[in-house]
């Protein structure tokens, strides 16, 4: 197991480095000019001074690899530069609207996971039986429902016909109860804090503003992790074991959650880590649909007006969240299949 | 034989029915949706991509007679963007489907057949490629491009052939052991005849399927390209540019918030059934391709 997790962190440096490589690339596509803008420290800094002096100031006209140390020195820093749309250092903004899409996703993800697996399980069970059917073509249905298209219907009904569910993060009351001084904002996600200073009503208007939301994202992985159970437990189903755990006179409810279950779950595991991508990729339309402001909104606003200061430094911050949420995953995945590690 | 089943199976029939339907309406669209005379009268080599445009206030109206789908923001006819934006999602769709699948075949065959550390380093560079989110890192690349339909495919482009690539790898290490690729070798065939010859025709196929299979999930991502405003330009016909342009009128007006649904609704509804009826079809093929499933 050790040596498992060790050789999965000797690997991570490399990747990381390659996910910087990849941003830098990108970058490159860039006329020295433009790039200033993601190297100035503050606005301030354009006054009294011509592009020209400030492309030499930052060494933009030096060779490839020179700037890629000078530019991975501020990255280590923690300097992204400034972004222009978001009117603050793009590390500020991250920082600012990290924890609303954190409480998106967490929401998203538990639904997604206990419903999905459920569902599959049902739909095993059901065999080729009407159920089973009903559940395939949600699936289907879902799958090619675009994300875009689902939010917007369901902002139609539940909030211009319905008025259930309002867009945005709170209500303009619950706002400014937030940002006055008496309410501490611990982490920045709305529902925690709210729970954590004892308010309750804040709590219920936090929750109320992240259903749809909440909705919208995850529907997609809904049917995908229903797929996946699905087809993992009619294969486990067929298994020999399972016949020795029926012939022995096990109850069904036995067989499906002790032999059955939990040996189709491992194939589960795996696609978790593509749902965290898939999800924060989502998020950039999610959020847009509901005016929903985390980084999401923060990066769709960013590449309407073609701030490429602020989109690269987010996609930086979201490469390296990713290589770390795989590593996370690759190592339960470990935890829980012993024949992964032993390979 | 597959087609034979693909028919048979009742589920992918209805995909293929709709396909059919949506491939008739592109080929078709010079005579469903012609520019409208006096768009004509007044340049005769007007792009019919161009969305005529009705007017110059900026709400909707409803679908009538001579609007038969209506007209959505800036007086745009739903119905002419709808029918020539079956081209666009095609066109975008075939070509980033046939350039990425290209490009992932080429690199991932011969990553595979040369193996050893040389392989080890394009799967790690791949790895990286594929640690982005689709569609964050088509932003990123649209954003240092430039916005423009052609400027999102080569951004797709560039972050879709990695996964074809990984398949191919997968098939072409399974294939390279095989005895009639040793006896090639040691009759002195050269590696690219081998390549070409015995092992690409032996895996090329699925890799083919899975990426034609993928034409729904590419639109969908043009089109969220478009509707975050980095893709088409204002005015062409593109689904996900319709779908934003309903995005200001979807709450309705004061007292009927129905007011405006067929801007949302008519281009809604062809790009889910689009995108449905490559899945209808991809699900039957999986379940035909999979030996598992076959007892």
């Amino acid at each position: 197991m050790l040596t498992y997790i060790t050789r999965r962190l000797l690997f991570l440096p490399i990747v990381l480095i390659g996910v910087t490589l990849l941003i830098f690339f990108a970058m490159s596509f860039l006329t020295p000019a433009q790039l200033v803008s993601a190297y100035i420290k503050s606005p301030e800094e354009l006054k009294n001074q011509s592009i020209q002096e400030l492309v030499g100031r930052y060494g933009l006209d030096q060779p490839v690899w020179k700037r890629y140390f000078s530019w991975m020195k501020n990255v280590l820093k923690g300097d992204l530069g400034y972004s222009v749309s978001a009117n603050m250092y793009v590390t500020e903004a991250i920082a600012k609207r990290f924890p609303a899409t954190l409480e998106l996703a967490l929401f998203a993800v538990i639904p997604v996971i206990c419903g999905g697996i459920w569902l599959g399980t049902i739909s095993a069970k059901n065999h080729n039986r009407p159920l089973d059917h009903a559940s395939r073509i949600f699936a289907i249905v879902g799958w090619s429902l675009p994300d875009f298209v689902f939010g917007l219907i369901i902002l139609l009904i539940f909030y211009g016909l319905l008025s259930w569910f309002p867009p945005g993060r709170l209500s303009v009351w619950a706002d400014s109860v937030v940002l006055s001084g008496s309410f501490v904002q611990y982490t920045g996600m709305n529902t925690v804090d709210a729970l954590l200073n004892g308010r309750f009503d804040i709590f219920l208007d936090a929750l109320r503003h992240l259903v749809a939301p909440t909705i919208t994202l995850a529907y997609l992985w809904w049917a995908y992790i229903l797929r996946i159970t699905r087809s993992s437990m009619l294969d486990i189903l067929g298994k020999d074991y399972v016949r020795t755990a029926r012939a022995k006179g096990l109850t069904e409810k036995l067989v499906i959650n002790r032999h059955v279950r939990r040996n189709a779950l491992i194939p589960v595991v795996t696609v978790v880590g593509g749902m965290v991508l898939g999800l924060l990729g989502g998020v950039v339309i999610v959020e847009t649909v509901f005016d929903y402001k985390g980084i999401g909104l923060l990066i769709a606003k960013g590449a309407e007006r073609m701030d490429y200061t602020l989109i690269l430094g987010t996609s930086l911050f979201y490469g390296v969240l990713l290589v770390m949420t795989n590593l996370i995953v690759d190592i339960l995945y470990a935890v829980i299949d012993p024949r992964v590690r032993l390979e | 034989m597959v087609f034979k089943k693909l028919i048979r199976n009742r589920i992918s029939l209805v995909g293929l029915v709709i396909l059919l339907g949506f491939i008739l309406i592109a080929v078709l669209a010079p005579v469903i949706a012609p520019i409208p005379d006096e768009f004509l009268a007044m340049d005769p080599n007007r792009d019919p991509y161009r969305i005529p445009r009705y007017g110059f206030s900026s709400t909707p109206r409803p679908p009538s007679p001579e609007h038969p789908m209506g007209l959505t923001e800036g007086q745009l006819d739903i119905f002419h963007g709808i029918v020539w934006g079956t081209r666009t999602a095609f066109k975008v769709g075939l070509i980033v489907v046939s350039v990425s699948c290209s490009i992932g075949i080429v690199i991932g065959s011969i990553s595979a057949y040369i193996g050893g550390k040389f392989d080890e380093i394009i799967m790690r560079f791949v790895d990286v490629f594929m640690s982005f989110p689709f569609l964050i890192a088509a932003i990123v690349i649209t954003s240092v491009l430039g916005k423009g339909l052609g400027n999102v495919m080569i951004a797709m482009i560039m972050f879709r052939w990695t996964g074809y690539a990984r398949l191919i790898r997968g098939n072409v290490l399974q294939v390279k052991q095989d005895e009639y690729v040793m006896a090639a070798r040691a009759a002195g065939v050269s590696h690219i005849k081998i390549l070409l010859r015995h092992i690409l025709p032996n895996t090329i196929f699925p890799v083919i399927i899975q990426a034609s299979m993928n034409m729904g999930s590419i639109v969908v991502t043009a089109s969220s390209l478009s509707f975050l405003g980095l893709g088409a330009q204002e005015g062409y016909a593109d689904w996900g540019q319709m779908i934003s342009y309903a995005r200001n009128w979807i709450l309705g007006a004061p007292g009927n918030p129905m007011a405006y649904w067929y801007t949302v609704v008519y281009p809604g509804l062809a790009i889910v059934l689009f995108v449905l009826s490559w899945n209808l079809i991809g699900d039957a093929f999986r379940d035909i391709m999979d030996p598992k499933l076959q007892a």
